[in-house]
């Protein structure tokens, strides 16, 4: 597939929708960092939340021949519509008495639509068993205040992206050119930006899901720019793309790199929406399984647009730049040897 | 090659990879009693795949609404009426009315007391791990079930008992309350041995570190110069000639004999695997001087581990495996409709490579999440774009006129550096998030870093597949669905 774009040729309008995107985006994150719930949208392992959690012991519901957890499900999911509230997660989990069912809710559910549910469960169970189990089956409510306990691995996280990144500039200096190592550079800090800024912007719930899809943000941009700068060198040495110009060698080269650009993250992309759709069909709740997948097609989205479309724009400038830097130099040493 | 030879090896490496991909995915019960479980169901799986293990700990002072409903709601229960007076509910907990007097400063510590416990589970290296407070008073630890498929669905008992008994363990011993000590027993009515002159004990360390050496697992503890000075005096005063180090009233099992030599600034300790890590953690914090300021469910007696069903479900291990299948699958169609038998090879590395990941992802014990099967996909991403790419590279060459062996002769060459340079910066930044991140992000590097091993090494045994299985057709071109541009004496 080619393109035929003149890349090179909007450079400024490529410019102008990343960095609109990047501004609006920081913008959006300091002022939910100074008056919401922080940068990002922290859900997941990040938040505090409220709870509901039926504890129960395996008693026979009046006979019924269900197990007693679908049972006190059915109680509570009844109840919480009664109370009008939706929760995000539900775990069940077995005691030695028996067991016991967590619904978790987002923190600004309305503790006392969550009490007045906890008393309608509570009622139910109460009318449902004997005297001697009612101490034992039970729901409460209650109010989690969670500690950044992923708050390290987001700190490691950022070192090791640092890393990578230093790494790979230094990597393609030495393999490459300087002008590619930074057009490669721009592409890691680039792509990085515009998924980190659409993260803030779009308000997605965050987990420790960002930090790994932040690094496969890295880890993609540097194949794409691995595959790209390998080719663009070796069109630079080309007898036949020589008589063309840096900017015509370099849409060239950005054509012939539109495909696997665009159709790795593509494949990737595939994968998640798939992935969503099968997990869904697991958890039964889209919700839980919406924001990584969610997070993973901004990933995708940024590397593709920002290695296919954006790196080769401006890189195109950096080596009309080291063009000039050379020309001028070897006027320079020619003057000198003249003299 | 001659035929017989290609069409030897070819059987013998297609049979090798059906037998081990049937290995790596298939279960079945070999007696009533025993039953073979797969590779693919002997991988450790995280929280979003096999669920959390949770544990409350409830401070001296407050006690759960079940505690407090069976003596409340006991009408016969002499208790009754002191608990009504003695209690005050708070949500879902009840607290002592004294402890509420003090309300900030009760609350404070417990707050305290979990960032604590906060930083002492950082150190396991779970690939996710929360600590909450509930209802101000109670703390909340959840960490990952670590269980297997097999274990997961009970069709190994062991294994899911196992792994929650350790998970048991180092909930306890991390939450340890009290300083450092040596004692000559080993329970609760050991006394310490160490005279009044001594009463320094907890200072005499510089820290604790967990280290592994030939399958061996060590504790070391870094003494100070005043802890060097005076063990060896402390040694020869051990009546019962053993000394056991305890936090609080509760004995690690570490020990140290009479008569011993202490030499050097550090003693080591061999421990079991399953204990190492958590005496380090759990030592190298009092030795900082992170004490907890409460004392949790009666020094951990009545801590109770509870394993939850996923967030994403309870069939989501099933739905991943459905997603790499068809993950695999897609490649292996795109592969196969491209380039006709060729993306048979192709198809017979891919799977190569899923064995191999399966396989290397069991032995090294890595914990496998939805990230870490993501990067899964990455890995094989990565082979297949680096094999298409060389087979566009060959393509390209056929279309000079070359012959397919020639083609692929310098289609190789001429991709060499575009493979070799992605598969070293991919394999070095996986190094480095394997060895600088921790939980989850660790796990994804270090499956990256094999991936990108493994990717590397098939692409050169596509290189020789093709080369194999080739032998045996006449038409090269038709077998990799290229065009013949030029009709002259091929091959």
């Amino acid at each position: 597939m080619k393109t035929n774009f003149k890349l090179s040729s909007k450079m400024h309008l490529f410019i102008i929708i990343s960095s609109a995107i990047i501004a609006i985006g920081l913008l959006v994150g300091i002022i939910c960092q100074c008056v919401a719930n922080g940068f990002f949208n922290y859900g997941d392992d990040y938040a505090n939340y409220k709870s509901v959690s039926v504890t129960y012991v395996d008693t026979d519901f009046s006979g019924k021949e269900e197990k007693p957890v679908d049972h006190i499900k059915k109680i509570c999911e009844d109840a919480f519509n009664e109370a009008g509230v939706k929760s995000y997660q539900v775990a069940v989990g077995d005691t030695t008495t028996g067991g016991t069912v967590i619904y978790k809710f987002i923190n600004s559910t309305d503790f006392s639509k969550l009490e007045n549910a906890k008393q309608i469960i509570n009622d139910k169970l109460e009318g449902e068993v004997d005297e001697a189990a009612i101490a034992y089956n039970y729901a409460a409510a209650n109010d989690a205040e969670t500690l950044l306990g992923s708050g390290k691995s987001v700190a490691m996280a950022a070192v090791a992206i640092s890393a990578c990144i230093v790494f790979h500039f230094v990597y393609f200096v030495i393999r490459y050119k300087l002008t590619m190592a930074l057009g490669a550079i721009l592409a890691d800090f680039h792509n990085l930006a515009l998924f980190l800024m659409i993260m803030a912007l779009t308000r997605i719930p965050v987990g420790s899901s960002i930090a790994t899809f932040a690094v496969i943000t890295v880890v993609l941009t540097m194949i794409g720019t691995c595959f790209l700068f390998d080719r663009m060198r070796k069109n630079f040495k080309d007898e036949d793309m020589k008589k063309l110009s840096a900017f015509e060698i370099v849409d060239k080269t950005a054509d012939e790199s539109f495909v696997l650009n665009t159709v790795m993250p593509a494949c990737l992309a595939t994968v998640s929406v798939v992935a969503f759709i099968l997990l869904s069909i697991s958890s039964l709740s889209p919700l839980a399984i919406i924001s990584p997948v969610l997070c993973s097609l901004i990933s995708f989205i940024s590397c593709a647009y920002g290695t296919a479309l954006f790196v080769p724009s401006v890189y195109s400038r950096f080596k009309q730049i080291g063009d000039n830097v050379k020309k001028n130099s070897r006027a320079k040493t020619a003057k000198t040897t003249k003299k | 090659m001659g035929k017989v030879k290609s069409a030897i090896i070819t059987a013998l490496v297609v049979a090798a990879i059906v037998i081990l991909s049937l290995f790596a995915t298939i279960s079945c019960p070999l007696n009533e009693v025993e039953r073979y479980n797969s590779f693919i169901t002997s991988i450790h799986m995280g929280s979003d795949l096999t669920g959390e293990a949770y544990a409350l700990f409830y401070p001296e002072g407050v006690i759960s609404q079940a505690d407090y409903n069976s003596v409340v709601k006991d009408n016969d229960n002499p208790d009754k009426s002191e608990y009504e007076e003695k209690y005050e509910q708070h949500n879902s907990v009840y607290v002592e009315k004294d402890k509420l007097s003090s309300d900030s400063d009760f609350a404070e510590s417990v707050a305290k007391d979990a960032e604590i416990i906060t930083a002492r589970f950082a150190q396991k290296g779970y690939t996710k791990y929360s600590v909450s407070v509930v209802d101000t008073y109670v703390i909340k630890v959840t960490v990952p079930t670590n269980f297997t498929y097999a274990a997961y669905k009970e069709y190994d008992n062991t294994s899911r008992s196992e792994e929650l008994t350790k998970i048991g363990y180092t909930i306890n011993y991390l939450t340890l309350n009290g300083e450092i000590d040596l004692r000559n027993g080993q329970d609760d009515k050991a006394t310490s041995i160490i005279p009044l002159k001594y009463n320094g004990f907890a200072n005499f360390f510089k820290g604790a570190n967990y280290y592994a050496v030939g399958g061996n697992h060590y504790v070391r503890i870094n003494l100070n110069d005043e802890g060097y000075k005076n063990l060896n005096n402390i040694i020869g005063n051990l009546s019962d000639g053993t000394g056991y180090f305890f936090i609080g009233d509760t004995c690690v099992g570490l020990q140290i004999t009479y008569g011993e030599n202490i030499t050097n600034k550090t003693l080591a300790f061999q421990v079991g695997e399953n204990y190492a890590k958590d005496y380090s953690i759990i030592l190298d914090s009092v030795i900082q001087g992170n004490v907890l300021a409460n004392n949790y469910n009666d020094d951990g007696k009545n801590t109770e581990v509870i394993a939850t069903t996923p967030a994403f479900g309870e069939s989501a291990v099933i739905w991943l495996f459905v997603l790499l299948l068809l993950a695999l699958i897609g490649a292996i169609v795109i592969s196969v409709l491209k380039y006709k038998k060729l993306g048979l090879v192709n198809s017979l590395i891919a799977l190569a490579f899923s064995v191999i990941m399966i396989t290397a992802i069991l032995l090294t014990g890595i914990q496998l999440t939805v990230a870490g099967a993501f990067v899964l996909v990455l890995g094989l991403v990565l082979l297949l774009f680096s094999n298409f790419r060389v087979f566009e590279a060959v393509r390209k060459e056929t279309l000079t006129g070359r012959t397919v062996q020639a083609s692929v002769k310098t289609g190789y060459k001429k991709s060499l550096t575009t493979i070799l340079d992605l598969h070293i910066v991919i394999l070095v930044v996986a190094a480095m998030l394997a060895l600088i991140c921790t939980g989850e992000l660790a796990a994804c590097g270090l499956i990256l870093f094999i991936a990108t091993v493994a990717s590397y090494v098939l692409h050169w045994f596509t290189r020789f597949m093709w080369f194999v299985i080739s032998s045996l057709v006449k038409d090269k071109f038709k077998f990799c669905g290229y065009d013949r541009e030029v009709l002259d004496d091929e091959d």
